[in-house]
């Protein structure tokens, strides 16, 4: 019956109080997987060089495809999982747990097989260059073939954290971040070798962290754990993995796209430093959105219920609060931005050419930050108030339906600028947008009140 | 347990299933429960009945993966959609705690609402499913509804796909199939009040009743 507590505690205990509790954790752990990639690419920048860098970046759509299947298998399996585990029918849940590592195993190779009989053209049509394309191969020939470890450690962590234990998903997480860490200056900088070090220090890092999953998930006295017969695939349990799965895959598969149209239009405008550049941006801004996406976690279970409760004050607070937390990180970023961007890119890189280049387009990029944490937080928002296609809109109009138009449009006047300008402005636009919604929103739960 | 036992009840839209199900309750005298398994699940919960009630009988939507600001590629195991208290997965948690409570302290037939699966370990349990002839579930829809034939035949379709996909989405089994229950009826054959006579020696066989 510990949900009946949880509930209760949402409706009573104050808000502040709730939203520190459920957005902390959240906050870790996204923290955490952003920091991965930032030591990755400081690694490959300071130690193996700029053009690498541009390497990296290149292979970045490569890896939101990897991450739409992970997240289609994880979040599907794991909403099914935790419906299973309410209703106390646990050999149903480790059915889907079997055929979660089934889809995985199948899934990874298969996407392993069809990118690599294909890696160049693949990476030329991503941007590489005759430069660029020995760095992001290498990397990417590696970070394939360990691919379906990858995968298995993406689904099974989503398993756990479904199953009870999200604290130790977030070990598992923080983990892989601290072996990886450890082993890219051996790989790069002892052992010399290069942006391939870098690849393996991440599949042996994941590897890790996965022999600890199975031995968790081997474990006989927990209720989610392996065992013979449950790795036949089902049909009802592929299908409704596959049906949950399927929006926050096509959200990944979009930015997959997005990305390639920057790092293409980058390339023909500036050249292969320029795509480095946007990788360096990108790893920095990360770690902001995925703080602010903390919050918008933390505040998903309070706002829900309290919308669900009638407790249309709480929800306001509740709302207020995650945009201030949010709004505090977006702007902090955006100062950094703006008063020393050289700062920031310096721990990435020693190359003038990288350096100013990725200066300027920080400060292009973070230039409307100070409003985005509004955003971000109205569309969760939406979410969670169980009004799913607003929150799906909302979303797509700052990642899709305002950027794409003015990323094709805008290089054709401004060059390479254009491309850097394209993000703020949709940031602007999406902002507003969201305003708007949210007013109207605020003004029917006034009219539903009296 | 005691006892107690308990009758679960599918049915399609326009078979008579409710009523053959109050009229069943009534003759073994246990307590009925349809809708209103609603209002005591939001009461338990605090949540308001609008709800319930915009999720009763509805599958899980496809759900967007709170994956905002993936502009930025990234691979991440830190964005899934937890704890949202509004979604049907756990409104339908909620509710099948409320069932299983109930059946807990008494003997109770329940319409719809998975309640066969959600009650699958009671040790005394009959599930029992309710079919009708296509054209004698539009008469009778046309009966209750002021609505015209090619409505009534658009409602029962629209019933169809939604009740099995939230009975198998959440039962891992087929809405309507006969492997799935113990006795399924086509209550056009006999007529509601037969039928229910008919249900009620199988009830009882099924559970030793005298």
């Amino acid at each position: 019956m510990s949900q009946k507590r949880n509930a209760t505690e949402l409706g009573t205990q104050p808000i502040g109080k709730l939203l520190m509790q459920y957005a902390i954790p959240a906050i870790i752990a996204m923290t955490a997987s952003s920091l991965y990639n930032m030591v990755d690419s400081i690694f490959i920048g300071q130690g193996v060089g700029p053009l690498a860098i541009s390497g990296l970046a290149i292979t970045f759509p490569f890896m939101n495809l990897g991450a739409a299947f992970g997240a289609m298998v994880g979040v599907g399996a794991s909403t099914l999982i935790s419906v299973k585990l309410g209703q106390r029918d646990y050999g149903t849940a480790q059915t889907v747990l079997g055929n979660v590592i089934t889809l995985n195993l199948i899934i990874g190779i298969a996407f392993s097989i069809i990118t690599l009989m294909f890696l160049d053209p693949i990476l030329y049509f991503f941007g590489a260059s005759a430069d660029t394309i020995g760095y992001a191969r290498d990397y990417m020939l590696i970070i394939l073939a360990g691919n379906v470890f990858s995968h298995m450690y993406f689904g099974l962590n989503a398993v756990l954290r479904a199953s009870g234990h999200p604290q130790k998903a977030m070990y598992a997480t923080i983990n892989t971040v601290v072996i990886n860490t450890l082993l890219d200056p051996l790989f790069i900088y002892v052992f010399d070798w290069g942006i391939r070090g870098a690849a393996i220090a991440t599949i042996i890092a994941q590897v890790i962290s996965l022999v600890w999953q199975f031995k968790i998930l081997t474990d006989k006295n927990e209720l989610l754990h392996l065992r013979r017969g449950i790795y036949h695939l089902q049909s009802k349990i592929v299908k409704n993995i596959i049906a949950i799965g399927l929006s926050p895959f096509c959200m990944n598969v979009a930015s997959c796209f997005i990305v390639i149209f920057i790092n293409k239009g980058l390339k023909e405008y500036d050249g292969d430093l320029a795509i480095g550049a946007y990788g360096i941006v990108n790893r920095l801004v990360f770690i902001c959105v995925m703080i602010v996406m903390g919050i918008t976690q933390g505040m998903q279970p309070i706002a829900g219920y309290n919308f669900g409760a009638q407790q249309f004050d709480r929800v306001t607070r509740v709302l207020k609060l995650s945009i201030y937390g949010a709004t505090a990180m977006t702007t902090l970023t955006f100062l950094v931005g703006e008063l020393l961007p050289d700062v920031a890119v310096r721990l990435f890189t020693t190359d003038e050419g990288l350096i100013s280049r990725a200066a300027d387009g920080f400060r292009i990029v973070v230039l409307f930050f100070p409003i985005v944490g509004f955003q971000m937080v109205t569309s969760n928002f939406f979410q969670s108030i169980g009004m799913a296609n607003k929150a799906i809109f909302l979303s797509l109009t700052r990642q899709l339906l305002f950027l794409l138009p003015c990323l094709i449009i805008l290089p054709t006047f401004m060059g390479a600028a254009g491309i850097w300008w394209s993000m703020p402005i949709s940031d602007l636009i999406a902002s507003l947008v969201a305003g708007v919604l949210l007013y109207k929103q605020f003004q029917e739960f006034k009219y539903q009140k009296s | 347990m005691n006892d107690h036992y308990v009758i679960n009840l599918g049915r399609q839209l326009g078979s008579g299933g409710k009523e053959i199900g109050e009229k069943l309750a009534k003759a073994l005298n246990i307590a009925f429960f349809d809708k209103e398994l609603i209002k005591l699940a939001s009461d338990e919960s605090g949540l308001c009945k609008e709800f319930f009630e915009k999720a009763d009988e509805r599958a899980q939507q496809t759900m967007l993966g709170g994956l905002f600001g993936g502009r930025f590629p990234f691979i991440s195991d830190g964005t899934l959609p937890y704890g949202s208290f509004l979604n049907n997965d756990s409104l339908f948690k909620i509710q099948s705690d409320v069932i299983r409570s109930l059946a807990e302290n008494q003997s109770c037939l329940f319409v719809g609402r998975c309640a066969d699966y959600i009650l699958r370990d009671h040790p005394r349990h009959v599930n029992i499913f309710i079919s009708a002839s296509k054209e004698a579930r539009i008469a009778r829809l046309m009966q209750l509804h002021p609505i015209t034939e090619e409505q009534a035949e658009e409602m029962i379709e629209k019933a169809d796909k939604k009740r099995s996909a939230y009975y198998n989405y959440y039962s891992y089994k087929t809405w309507g199939a006969a492997a799935t229950y113990h006795l399924c009826v086509d209550s056009s054959v006999m007529g509601i009040d037969k039928t229910v006579e008919y249900i009620l020696q199988f009830v009882k066989h099924k559970l030793g009743l005298a």
